[in-house]
């Protein structure tokens, strides 16, 4: 493991600004009560590490992981992920860290994952070649091989999520950032799904990994360290063989 | 890699994922095959009916209603796509979920974005050239005087007119969150007020006043004249300018609010809801 940090965070926060109801916008007001779903978050991830991030529902998770990929800018605090500033990173910044979201609403239904696969490598600039031959290496090495040209609508959802793992890997970044990979899955599933990322995806490349989990077993299987966060506090970190003590169970 | 090919690689694999696409959308395609069917029967009717009369205000486009009604058409058609096309995409990605994943990728947004009306653009050019193809074989539609000149010079800015108006109405979908408001206007004040289906020239002329602040006006007089009465760019000069104009204007301003809009989905994080 590396000593220079892959993942730094320093006093993120995150105030969202619903808006206004009827209501509200009657008085005069054009946003409801702002909600804090990250407050003053700090943390280092070294390079090589696999940190699961868990919590509550709505405890700042998927904000986190959010803000750390690009996709959604802090309200004050900074972070850099693989030495990139993530409110300023561009097309470099997306082709090192990868966010790969469980949620199975990101793929086109009427396509198979094939043409899923071509299309994002696509955005990610591989020429049309290489697009088929890393889209077919990496369906085979997520196990879709077979399924690779049946439409996606017809995928489990076991499926999806090695779809989506598959996708996070198309430029061979240098963190993962992945948003809970095994939601949904069955008890055996997600035990092959979390095998597979410890040791295939993450651990055999030298990545670094933040996960998002509210699973402690998941944690236990995948994870260095844990964080903790509450109410979008980062409460306490620790090794994973305290997550009970941490989470009260 | 130059950002052109880039765009262009992004834009082969949006193609080839939409024809794949197709395959699940049969009867979606039948459904617009006839739709097709209707309006060139609709067309007939309109022209025959319409055209048996003699109206001195079809005098400027050579008397020939089936020409003036069928660019008419597909000049609409052209703006619906413009305005209409990217918002709704947009709007349809966040639906579905895919627009964060896609912004997710290093492509910067322009590219994200740009693909799918530049589909539907070229799908639209493709539809209208079939149109006039039919017009001219079926109908008997003349275009024997046609100014190419100026339909080469005019294209080009009337899509930039167009895809203003378009990043405008995006732009303005992504911040407000409800269907696009800007279609809504544009569309129903340009059906009318732009001569689509008649002449200008019958509107009082306050209707006028308005009816030339809208591009689709300036974009139906150069095709119209171009296509209908073969005039050249000097005579369409008027025209043109309007159209450089529009077009100089709300290509950046719609540029400007888009850019807001997508900033403001980052903050607000509605990249991936709608």
């Amino acid at each position: 493991m590396s000593a220079a940090p892959a993942v730094v965070a320093e006093g993120l926060s995150k105030v969202f600004h619903p808006p206004a109801g009827l209501g509200e916008m009657l008085r005069g007001r054009f946003f409801g009560t702002p909600l804090e779903a990250l407050s003053h978050v700090s943390f280092q991830v070294a390079a090589g590490e696999i940190v699961c991030v868990m919590g509550p529902n709505g405890a700042g998770k998927s904000t986190l992981v959010r803000i750390l990929g690009g996709l959604l800018l802090p309200s004050s605090g900074t972070a850099r992920v693989a030495g990139t500033d993530v409110a300023t990173g561009g097309s470099a910044f997306r082709r090192r860290v990868a966010f790969v979201v469980g949620d199975e609403r990101s793929f086109h239904f009427r396509v198979s994952g094939r043409t899923n696969l071509h299309y994002f490598a696509a955005l990610h600039g591989l020429p049309a070649d290489e697009a088929r031959r890393r889209a077919a290496a990496l369906l085979d090495r997520v196990g879709l091989g077979e399924a690779a040209d049946r439409r996606y609508r017809e995928y489990s959802r076991g499926m999806r999520q090695r779809l989506a793992l598959a996708r996070g890997l198309l430029a061979d970044p240098e963190v993962l950032l992945l948003d809970e990979p095994t939601l949904g899955l069955d008890p055996r599933g997600a035990r092959d799904m979390r095998a597979f990322l410890r040791d295939e995806v993450i651990r055999k490349s030298h990545r670094t990994a933040i996960v998002c989990s509210n699973d402690p077993s998941e944690a236990r299987a995948l994870a260095d360290r844990v964080l903790f966060l509450e109410g979008g506090k980062l409460h306490a970190t620790a090794p994973p063989d305290r997550i009970e003590q941490e989470l009260g169970l | 890699m130059s950002p052109l090919a880039y765009f262009a690689r992004v834009m082969w694999a949006f193609i080839r994922r939409e024809m794949a696409a197709v395959g699940g959308y049969r009867a979606a395609f039948f459904i617009r095959v006839l739709g097709v069917v209707v309006a060139v029967g609709s067309m007939v009717f309109l022209a025959r009916f319409v055209g048996a009369a003699v109206n001195p205000h079809l005098a400027t486009y050579g008397g020939n209603y089936l020409g003036f009604m069928v660019l008419g058409l597909l000049a609409a058609e052209f703006q619906q796509v413009g305005v209409s096309g990217l918002a709704s995409r947009i709007r349809t990605s966040q639906m579905m979920g895919t627009l964060e994943a896609e912004i997710a990728t290093p492509a910067p947004p322009w590219m994200v974005l740009g693909a799918p009306p530049m589909y539907e653009f070229g799908v639209a050019a493709l539809r209208s050239a079939a149109y006039l193809v039919g017009a001219t074989l079926v109908l008997g539609l003349d275009l024997g005087h046609a100014n190419w000149l100026s339909v080469v010079l005019a294209v080009p800015l009337v899509i930039a007119a167009f895809s203003g108006l378009g990043l405008l109405a995006a732009g303005t979908t992504m911040l407000v969150r409800r269907l696009n408001p800007v279609a809504m206007v544009i569309g129903s004040l340009s059906f009318f007020l732009s001569g689509v289906l008649y002449p200008v020239s019958v509107l009082p002329g306050w209707l006028r006043a308005v009816g030339a602040l809208l591009p689709l006006t300036h974009a139906l007089a150069v095709l119209r004249g171009a296509l209908l009465v073969g005039s050249g760019p000097v005579a369409l000069a008027h025209s043109f300018m309007a159209l450089l104009v529009f077009a100089g204007v709300l290509a950046p301003v719609g540029f400007g609010v888009f850019a807001f809009a997508l900033r403001r989905a980052r903050i607000d994080g509605s990249l991936s809801h709608y």
